[in-house]
C-alpha cells in the first residue's frame, strides 16, 4: 500500500472514531449526562405550607402557625460573607462572632443559602429587607413555627412538634415522611399528624454556574396543613387549668350524653413551645423531672379509686339483689373481716344506701362487699368501663386494674381472702383506674344507663367525626338501680354530713362522690366525680389530685371550677 | 476546478457560520457588550479570513516556494516577539497585541512550518516533479528539518502551548512519511522522541502535569483541572441524539462549560445540536480534509502535492485533536477548533490554508 493510502486510511480511522465517541456519550451514556446536566442547573427552593392549626369547639384558635423569618445569606465570595455577616450584626444587635460560627456550622456548598440567624421577628425582617439593594446576598426567608398563643394551656392533649426521630422515623418513612422532619409527639399532634401536616412545595428554577438564578422551571404550591377540630372548650380548659393551678393531678370535664371531652387539664405540664426555641436545657430538665410533666395524668396513670368505687359497690348489690333500698347496717367505727379489724373513717350509726353514699360509710360496704362476693364486684366494676381502655382517641391510655380471685390464683398462686373482698368494695388493694375511667362511669349514672366513648376530636379538616366517635354501650341496670345511686350521689352534696357538702352553696345541684385513696408512701390521693345539674346533666367533671390529701381537696376545686363556670354564663 | 474552490468554500463557510451561531449562544448571556457583542468580532474575521481565501486562491502557489525562507524567517520572528512583547492570558503567553486585536504567532507558524517542509522535500524543476527525498541520508532526511521544525517548536513550548508544539511534530512526521524518506530513519526518529518523555515530565509546568494526570482520570479532581473535561462531557452527553436545540443549551448558556466560545466550542455545538447534528459536522470537517487529499492526488507538482497533503494532516489533526479532547478523549490542551473556535488568527490561518489548497488544484494544469 501507498502511504499515502495509510495516512488517508489513518485520517478516516481518526474521524470515524470521533463519531464513535459521539455516539458513546450522546446515546449510549446520553441519559446518564442529561441527568448530570440537570442536576448542575436545577435547584429545588422548597416552601413549606403551614402545619394544620388545632381550635376547640367553638373555632377558637388553640395552636396555629405564625411567621417566623430566618437570615439567610448566599456565600458568593468570602469578602462579601464578611461583609453581609457585619451588617446583619448591625441591624439585629447580635455578635458578629457568633454569626460567624453559625456561618461556619451550616455552610454546605457556595451555591446553597446558609443560615445564619433564625426566627427573627417581623421587624428584624423588616429591617434587614431594607438592605437588599446593597448586599443582595442577604436572604430571609419565612417559615411558619408553632405558635401556642395560651402557652402550656392543655399541653398534653396538644403534645408538641419537634423533629422525627429515628423510632418514628423507620415507621413512617412509608407514608413520605423525610428525615429533619417536623412531626408531633404526644397528644393530638402525633395522634393526627399525618392530618396536620402540611404537604412541602416549592420552585424548581434553573441556576446557572454561580448558583445565580436564571429563571423559574416550575412551582409546586405548598399544601397547609388540615385543621382539627378538638371537643374542648377553651372557656372550661381555661378554667380547669387555673382551678387546678400548681397541684399535681388533673381534672377532666366531658358532656354525658356524647362523650366529648370539654376539658382536660393536668399538673405538672410544660409549655410546648420549648420545642419550636429548641430551649434544649429547659426540655432536658423537663424530660428528668422526677415529676413527669410530659406524662398526660388523666389517661396514662392509673390511681386506686377509693370512694368513687363504692357506686360500683352499690350498683351491683341492688342489680343482684343482694342489698335493696331498706337495707341498713350499723357503723360503729370498725368491724372484723376475718381475724383483720377493718376501720370506718368516721362512726356512722345505723346507714342505709343512700346514707351510706352520702356519708361514704365504708362499713356498710365492707358489709355489702362480702355480700355480693371479689367475682361480682370485679364483673360489675368492668361493666361500668373500669379495668379496660375506654376507647379515648389520644395514643397512651392505660387500662387500669380490677383484681379478681381468679387473678390472683393465676397470677400470684395466691387465695383470695374475706379481707380483699373488703378492701376491693372500698376501691382500695390493687385496684386502679384513670381519671379518664371515672368520668366515663360517672356519665352512665348522669345519663342513666350508656357507658360512652370519651374523645376529644370533633372534626379533622373540615369532616365531621362526631358521629363516628360517638360510641356508646348499654348498661342494663334496672332504672331504680340508677335512681337510687343518683340519689345517693347527689345527697352526697346536699345531705350537711356528706362529704361533697361543700359544692352545696352552688347555684347549680351537683351529684357526686368523694374519694380518699389510701396509698403506701405519701399523702393520700384525692377524688372527686360527679356530675351536673343534677336535674339534666350536662357535665360530667372528675377532679383528680396526686397525693392531694382527703377528697375534700378535690371538691373545694370542683366547686371552684364550677363556680367560675357559673359566673363566666357557660352553662 | 472551480468544484473544489465552490466546494471548500460552501462547505467552510457552513462550519463557520455554525461556529457563529454556537459563539453567540455561550455568550450573549453575559454581561457587558464586549461579550455580548464577540460574534460580531467572529463575523468581522470571517470576512477578513474570506478575502484571504479569495486572494490566496488566485495568488499562484508557486510564489510560496519563492518565499519559503521569507516566511519562515517572520513565523521566527514573530514567535520571538511573543516572548518579548506577548500578552500574557490564562497563565500562557501567546499572544502579540496589535492595534485591535490580539494575534497568536504560533498559528501561522504551523502553516509556515508546511510549506518550509513541502519547499524542503521537493525540488524547483519544472520538468522532475518528483521527491527529491527519497535518496536523502539520515542527515538530509531527519536530522537536517527537525532542526528546522524544533526551533520554532521549541518557542511555542515554550509559550506554553504544549499543544501546539505537539501538533507541529505530529505533521513534521505526516510530511516526513509521506515523503519518501525511509521508513528506518522515521522509526529512529520516533525512538528518540519517545525515549526521553519520562525525562520531560520534570520540564513540564505544573498545570500541565495535572493536565494529563486528570486526562487519565478527570475525577481526581473534579473541580479543578478535571472541571472542564467533565463539564464538556456532560454538554455533550446531555445532548442526547438531537440536541437540546439552539440557545437552550443549559451547559454553556449557564456557563457550566468553561471555554465555551473558544476551545469547547465543539461541546457548546454539541450539546445544542446533539449527535445528529454534531456527526454531520464532523462528516463536513471530512469531506474538506478529503477535498484537500484529492487536490493533493490531482496535482502534478511535488511541492504542491506535499503541500496540500500537509495543509489537510494539518487540519484533520487539530479537528480530530479539538473534538477529543471535548469528549475526554485527550488530554486538555490549549488547541482551537478550526473554522468554529472564536479568535481571529485562527480562522485567518485557516482561511489562508484553505486558499492555497484551492490554489493548488486551480493551477494543477499549468504543470
Amino acid at each position: 500500500m501507498e502511504r499515502k493510502t495509510i495516512l488517508k486510511l489513518i485520517i478516516t480511522f481518526m474521524f470515524f472514531s470521533l463519531v464513535a465517541g459521539l455516539f458513546n456519550l450522546g446515546i449510549v451514556q446520553g441519559s446518564k449526562f442529561r441527568r448530570l446536566s440537570d442536576s448542575n442547573c436545577i435547584r429545588l427552593i422548597s416552601q413549606s405550607g403551614s402545619r394544620g392549626n388545632i381550635l376547640d369547639r367553638n373555632g377558637q384558635i388553640i395552636v396555629d402557625s405564625k411567621i417566623s423569618y430566618d437570615v439567610m445569606i448566599v456565600p458568593q465570595d468570602l469578602n462579601n460573607v464578611d461583609q453581609a455577616l457585619a451588617l446583619i450584626s448591625r441591624v439585629l444587635g447580635v455578635e458578629a462572632k457568633e454569626l460567624r460560627l453559625a456561618f461556619r456550622k451550616n455552610f454546605i456548598s457556595s451555591s446553597v443559602p446558609v443560615t445564619v440567624v433564625a426566627n427573627i421577628g417581623l421587624k428584624d425582617a423588616i429591617a434587614l429587607g431594607e438592605y437588599k439593594i446593597e448586599q443582595p446576598s442577604i436572604i430571609v426567608v419565612p417559615k411558619p413555627l408553632r405558635h401556642y398563643p395560651y402557652g402550656a394551656l392543655a399541653a398534653h392533649v396538644l403534645g408538641y412538634v419537634n423533629e422525627i426521630d429515628r423510632w418514628r422515623l423507620t415507621k413512617l418513612e412509608d407514608y413520605g415522611y423525610k428525615t429533619k422532619d417536623i412531626v408531633g409527639f404526644g397528644g393530638v399532634e402525633e395522634k393526627y399528624d399525618y392530618y396536620l401536616r402540611q404537604e412541602e412545595g416549592g420552585l424548581s428554577v434553573e441556576v446557572n454556574h454561580r448558583g445565580k438564578f436564571m429563571r423559574v422551571l416550575g412551582f409546586e404550591p405548598p399544601r397547609n396543613g388540615k385543621d382539627v377540630v378538638l371537643t374542648l372548650d377553651l372557656r372550661i380548659q381555661k378554667i380547669a387549668e387555673e382551678k387546678l393551678a400548681g397541684r399535681k393531678g388533673s381534672v377532666i370535664l366531658m358532656d354525658p350524653y356524647t362523650g366529648e371531652i370539654l376539658a382536660l387539664a393536668n399538673f405538672p405540664n410544660f409549655n410546648p413551645s420549648i420545642f419550636v426555641n429548641k430551649r434544649s436545657k429547659v426540655i432536658s430538665g423537663l424530660f428528668n423531672d422526677p415529676d413527669a410533666p410530659f406524662m398526660n395524668r388523666a389517661i396514662s396513670s392509673s390511681y386506686p379509686p377509693a370512694s368513687v368505687f363504692k357506686m360500683v359497690v352499690a350498683a351491683a348489690g341492688l342489680e343482684l339483689r343482694r342489698i335493696n333500698l331498706s337495707t341498713s347496717f350499723v357503723c360503729q367505727g370498725s368491724m372484723m373481716v376475718g381475724s383483720r379489724r377493718f376501720n370506718c373513717w368516721d362512726v356512722h350509726g345505723p346507714e342505709d344506701l343512700i346514707q351510706a353514699i352520702a356519708h361514704s360509710c365504708d362499713i356498710f360496704f365492707y358489709r355489702a362487699g362480702l355480700l355480693l362476693g371479689a367475682q361480682n364486684i370485679h364483673d360489675y366494676a368492668l361493666k361500668l368501663g373500669l379495668g379496660r381502655n375506654t376507647g379515648f382517641d389520644l395514643a397512651g391510655e392505660t387500662s387500669g386494674f380490677i383484681p379478681s380471685p381468679l387473678w390472683r390464683k393465676i397470677n400470684k398462686f395466691q387465695n383470695w381472702y374475706d379481707g380483699d373482698t373488703a378492701n376491693l368494695s372500698i376501691g382500695q388493694g390493687d385496684c386502679l383506674t384513670t381519671p379518664l375511667q371515672v368520668v366515663n362511669m360517672l356519665a352512665a349514672f348522669a345519663n342513666r344507663g350508656y357507658l360512652l366513648t370519651p374523645h376529644i376530636v370533633k372534626s379533622v379538616g373540615g369532616v365531621d367525626l362526631s358521629a363516628k366517635k360517638k360510641r356508646f354501650t348499654r348498661v342494663p341496670f334496672q332504672k331504680g338501680t340508677f335512681d337510687a345511686i343518683d340519689k345517693g350521689l347527689a345527697r352526697v352534696v346536699s345531705d350537711p354530713k356528706g362529704t361533697g357538702n361543700t359544692l352545696s352553696g352552688l347555684p347549680v345541684k351537683v351529684a357526686g362522690k368523694t374519694g380518699t385513696a389510701q396509698v403506701s408512701r405519701g399523702a393520700t390521693h384525692a377524688w372527686f366525680a360527679g356530675f351536673f345539674p343534677f336535674d339534666k346533666p350536662k357535665y360530667v367533671i372528675c377532679v383528680f389530685l396526686e397525693n392531694g390529701g382527703p377528697g375534700h381537696a378535690s371538691s373545694v376545686i370542683a366547686k371552684q371550677i364550677i363556680e367560675a363556670m357559673v359566673s363566666q354564663e357557660i352553662m | 476546478m472551480r468544484n473544489s474552490f465552490f466546494r471548500i468554500l460552501i462547505l467552510a463557510l457552513i462550519i463557520a457560520a455554525l461556529g457563529v451561531l454556537s459563539i453567540y449562544s455561550s455568550t450573549y448571556q453575559k454581561e457587558g457588550s464586549a461579550w455580548q457583542d464577540i460574534y460580531m468580532r467572529q463575523l468581522l474575521w470571517l470576512t477578513i479570513g474570506l478575502a484571504c481565501y479569495f486572494f490566496m486562491s488566485r495568488l499562484n502557489y508557486r510564489k510560496l516556494w519563492d518565499a519559503n525562507y521569507f516566511i519562515y524567517g517572520v513565523a521566527l520572528f514573530f514567535l520571538l516577539l511573543v516572548f518579548g512583547l506577548g500578552v500574557i492570558r490564562l497563565g500562557a503567553q501567546r499572544w502579540l497585541k496589535f492595534a485591535w486585536f490580539n494575534f497568536q504567532p504560533s498559528e501561522f507558524a504551523k502553516l509556515a512550518i508546511i510549506i518550509f517542509l513541502a519547499r524542503y522535500f521537493s525540488r524547483k524543476s519544472i520538468d522532475d516533479t518528483s521527491l527529491s527525498s527519497g535518496k536523502f541520508g539520515i542527515f538530509r532526511g531527519i536530522i537536517l528539518p527537525f532542526i528546522f521544525v524544533s526551533v520554532p517548536m521549541f518557542l511555542i513550548i515554550e509559550q506554553p502551548d504544549l499543544g501546539s508544539g505537539l501538533m507541529l511534530m505530529l505533521v513534521f512526521i505526516g510530511l516526513l512519511y509521506l515523503t519518501n524518506v525511509r521508513l528506518k530513519y522515521i522509526f529512529i526518529l520516533l525512538i528518540t522522541l519517545i525515549i526521553p518523555l519520562p525525562f520531560f515530565w520534570h520540564f513540564l509546568h505544573n498545570y500541565q502535569k495535572q493536565r494529563l494526570l486528570v486526562f487519565l482520570n478527570p475525577n481526581i479532581d473534579p473541580l479543578g483541572a478535571g472541571y472542564t473535561v467533565i463539564q464538556s462531557r456532560i454538554a455533550i452527553g446531555s445532548g442526547g441524539f438531537l440536541g437540546k436545540g439552539w440557545l437552550r443549551g443549559s451547559q454553556s448558556q449557564l456557563y457550566f462549560l468553561p471555554e465555551s466560545h473558544t476551545d469547547f466550542i465543539f461541546a457548546t455545538f454539541s450539546e445544542q445540536w446533539g449527535v445528529l447534528g454534531s456527526s454531520l459536522l464532523i462528516l463536513m470537517y471530512y469531506l474538506i480534509i478529503r477535498q484537500g487529499c484529492v487536490i493533493a492526488q490531482r496535482t502534478q507538482d511535488s511541492f504542491g502535492r506535499l503541500l496540500a497533503y500537509g495543509i489537510s494532516f494539518l487540519l484533520a489533526l487539530q479537528v480530530f485533536i479539538n473534538i477529543a479532547m471535548n469528549m475526554g478523549l485527550a488530554p486538555v490542551v490549549g488547541l482551537p477548533l478550526p473554522l468554529m473556535s472564536y479568535g481571529g488568527s485562527s480562522i485567518l490561518v485557516t482561511f489562508i490554508a484553505l486558499g492555497i489548497l484551492v490554489n493548488i488544484d486551480r493551477t494543477r494544469n499549468v504543470f
